[in-house]
């Protein structure tokens, strides 16, 4: 697929929504799948950006594809509606699980990267898929612990999947930066040995040491490392899109217009503030 | 599914499922992982939880202020989530039930059991037409839409 | 005794004897009729020259009220106070101290209303939240915006006011005669009930017609209702980042939302500082739907409760 370049966008938020709204060079935002009602009407905010002519991205968070469960029909089937109600190009959702035996882990875990996970991955993500009306992106996750029974590498395992799906890849590069810098290997070298021409969009967030691990948190400013990741990448191979995702303590207006300006800066795409 | 997968199916889902509980139910840390790591990921994974819990229930959080996060994490450590709300809910009647519910986290609960009815078993329904709420000391009651505090609260 | 008791028979008698000549020439009938007619008259008359009176003026551009304006017109000097200490303590400007009095914690912002000013200096004196309305300074900027809202036709003026008392006034006085009537029905003893209903009825629409006058015009009323749609991401349903906002959207979002958007600023110190919640005219509710609504997406079983966002990206462990 061949995503038209929309440049910096950004995740859309309730808490930021007015800001969002008066982004003048916004074409492209992506908002929590889960938190819209497959029903609609959509918020109001969404409703107005998409007039505008800004591509909205649901983007699901709790189908757990990754989990050795089936993925549970309902949720697909939600997700298939909202981009139907967004009239959206694509989806996306992530390499990983939620849930195991019934218990809500509450948040994005990683699994192995073994061939019996790929299997579990592939199969869900076929079924997501045959009921998607788009295409599907997916993102491979930041984990502080790696598996004991890990086989694949993690580009191999990222292009198996890839190649048995056909799924596109959301590349979030603070989670490449904090993957490597947790394990002490070079985040350029893995962008080497992706299948970058299959990157839908990406993601770009910041993070915050703590205890001498590196938490990819999404409520701090995104830092130079990440950014100078994201130039090593455009350099590579430019996405169509690059997304600046913050899911809490957001700061005042004008150090969120200078970060989308740097993450612009960095991608060699015009500002959009 | 091709017979010969099921038993690496069945070791993943086993698998997932320690982990998941070592991280959410104070299970231990499966063999082969990382315990410091893993812990990392335990505590991290409750900081956000107090977060997003916080944010559900603001005057509880803001009531207890620096004794918010212990607080929760002591509640939380052993019990997965049911969601934010659910989570709230459930420590704010604990922590009523034991009188240590501060004032305006009293109100906050107390309008609450009187705009929706939870039993704490499944998620909480609306309550339609007038209900009381009781928390703490505090008597709310809801009517026509409008919730009027009858005793304790802020005052 | 009795003898008292017959003479006042015999009187009643002979009263009653009259009683075919009506209550002043004029039917119990006919007089009601007439009555209703007249205070009916009246009182389409007073509600037609209210809704004349207090138009206000049509061609406001409704993006030019300020906070402190809206905030007024909202919900009257409680709420105008309110929404000034709001932008200020979003500003960092002013705190409350261990005794639960205002105290300055900053400098004053740049650029602010007097009744920012006011509001400010008034806490640097350290006096409580609720002693802020009846404060000598602020009462003297919150009586400057009331003039500013009426030159501006957002609010009736003290002329209009008493122009709109002129039918009302009249009505006093078909009350009056009424009541004189009554009292001849009664000494008369013919049947006043039916004039006793309707004489309570005026009487209550008079009072209301009287008393009642509107903090703001309909033109007014039209602007805050358009303002509060353009700022929706400031209602506290959408739990909105002030910091991200700034501090002037914060009074913004205490003068459209009430004391509520208060709470969802800063929720201990709005509690300490005893804000009422339900400030707003029309804000219904109880003022806490910004924090419940958040967390009741009923579809999803357990987990999440994904409504305030995204949350599941980042952070711990994965």
């Amino acid at each position: 697929m061949n995503l038209p370049a929309y440049g910096v966008g950004i995740g859309w938020r309730p808490e930021i929504s007015g800001f969002v709204a008066e982004l003048p060079g916004l074409r492209f935002v992506e908002v929590v799948a889960e938190s819209i009602a497959a029903g609609g009407p959509p918020p109001a905010a969404l409703t107005t950006l998409r007039e505008r002519g800004t591509v909205v991205v649901p983007h699901g968070v709790r189908l757990s594809l990754g989990g050795a469960e089936p993925v549970e029909p309902d949720r697909v089937t939600h997700l298939a509606r909202v981009a139907e109600l967004l009239d959206a190009p694509l989806v996306s959702e992530h390499i990983a699980f939620v849930r195991a035996a019934g218990v809500e882990a509450g948040h994005l875990l990683p699994v192995p990267r073994t061939r019996d996970s790929v299997d579990a991955l592939v199969e869900n993500v076929n079924r997501t898929q045959a009921e998607l009306p788009v295409p599907l992106a997916l993102e491979p996750i930041a984990a502080l612990f790696d598996w004991p029974d890990d086989e694949l590498g993690e580009a191999e395992f990222l292009t198996e999947i890839l190649d048995r799906t056909g799924a596109l890849l959301l590349l979030d590069i603070a989670n490449v930066y904090a993957n490597a810098r947790n394990r002490g290997t070079d985040p350029v070298d893995l962008l080497d040995r992706l299948p970058l021409d299959r990157v839908a969009y990406v993601h770009v967030a910041g993070g915050a040491e703590h205890d001498g691990i590196y938490h990819d948190t999404h409520t701090d400013p995104t830092p130079a490392p990440v950014l100078e990741l994201v130039g090593e990448l455009c350099a590579r191979h430019r996405p169509p899109a690059l997304l600046l995702e913050r899911d809490g303590r957001y700061p005042p207006a004008q150090a969120l217009r200078d970060e989308l300006d740097a993450i612009a800066a960095a991608a060699g795409y015009p500002a959009i503030t | 599914m091709n017979e010969d997968r099921r038993p690496g199916r069945d070791r993943l889902a086993a698998r997932q499922a320690e982990l998941v509980a070592a991280l959410v139910s104070g299970a231990p840390v499966p063999t082969g992982f990382d315990t410091r790591l893993v812990g990392a990921a335990r505590d991290a994974l409750l900081r956000k939880r107090a977060g997003d819990v916080g944010r559900h229930w603001p005057m509880l959080a803001a009531g207890l202020g620096a004794e918010w996060l212990p607080t929760f994490r002591s509640f939380a450590a052993t019990r997965p989530t049911n969601g934010s709300l659910r989570d709230g809910w459930d420590l704010a009647r604990e922590l009523a039930a034991g009188g240590r519910l501060p004032g305006p986290a009293a109100e906050e609960l107390a309008v609450r059991e009187a705009t929706w009815r939870y039993d704490g078993d499944s998620n909480p329904l609306p309550r339609r037409g007038p209900a009381l709420g009781r928390a703490g000391g505090t008597l709310v009651i809801r009517f026509a839409g409008r919730v009027r505090v009858l005793r304790g609260g802020l005052g | 005794m009795a003898a008292v008791a017959a003479l006042f028979h015999n009187d009643a008698m002979l009263i009653s004897a009259a009683a075919p000549a009506d209550t002043w020439g004029i039917s119990g009938p006919t007089f009601l009729f007439l009555y209703v007619a007249a205070a009916g008259l009246l009182i389409l008359a007073a509600v037609v020259q209210r809704s004349i009176v207090f138009a206000g003026r049509r061609e406001l551009a409704t993006s030019q009220l300020a906070p402190e304006q809206a905030a007024y017109l909202n919900g009257g000097e409680r709420l105008a106070v309110y929404a000034s200490l709001g932008g200020l303590r979003a500003a960092g400007a002013v705190d409350l101290t261990a005794g639960r009095s205002l105290t300055t914690s900053g400098p004053m912002p740049a650029g602010v209303t007097p009744l920012d000013q006011a509001v400010y200096n008034a806490a640097g004196q350290r006096i409580r939240p609720r002693e802020l309305a009846t404060h000598q300074w602020v009462r003297a900027a919150l009586h400057d915006l009331r003039r500013q809202l009426e030159t501006a036709g957002l609010a009736p003026t003290a002329e209009q006011r008493r122009a709109a008392r002129l039918f009302p006034l009249l009505l006093l006085g078909l009350l009056a005669v009424g009541v004189v009537r009554f009292v001849a029905g009664v000494t008369g003893d013919k049947p006043v009930i039916f004039l006793l209903i309707v004489l309570v009825a005026l009487a209550v629409t008079t009072l209301i017609l009287l008393r009642s006058v509107p903090r703001q015009t309909r033109a007014a009323r039209s602007a805050v209702r358009t303002m509060k749609g353009q700022h929706t991401h400031l209602s506290p349903s959408s739990h909105p980042s002030y910091d991200t906002y700034g501090a002037t959207s914060a009074a913004m979002g205490v003068a459209l939302f009430g004391g509520a958007a208060f709470y969802a600023l800063d929720p201990s110190f709005a509690a300490e500082a005893e804000v009422q919640r339900n400030l707003a005219s029309g804000s219904g509710g109880s003022g806490y739907s910004g924090g419940s609504d958040g967390g009741s997406s009923g579809g999803d079983g357990g987990g999440g409760g994904c409504g305030g966002g995204g949350g599941c990206g980042g952070g711990c462990g994965g």
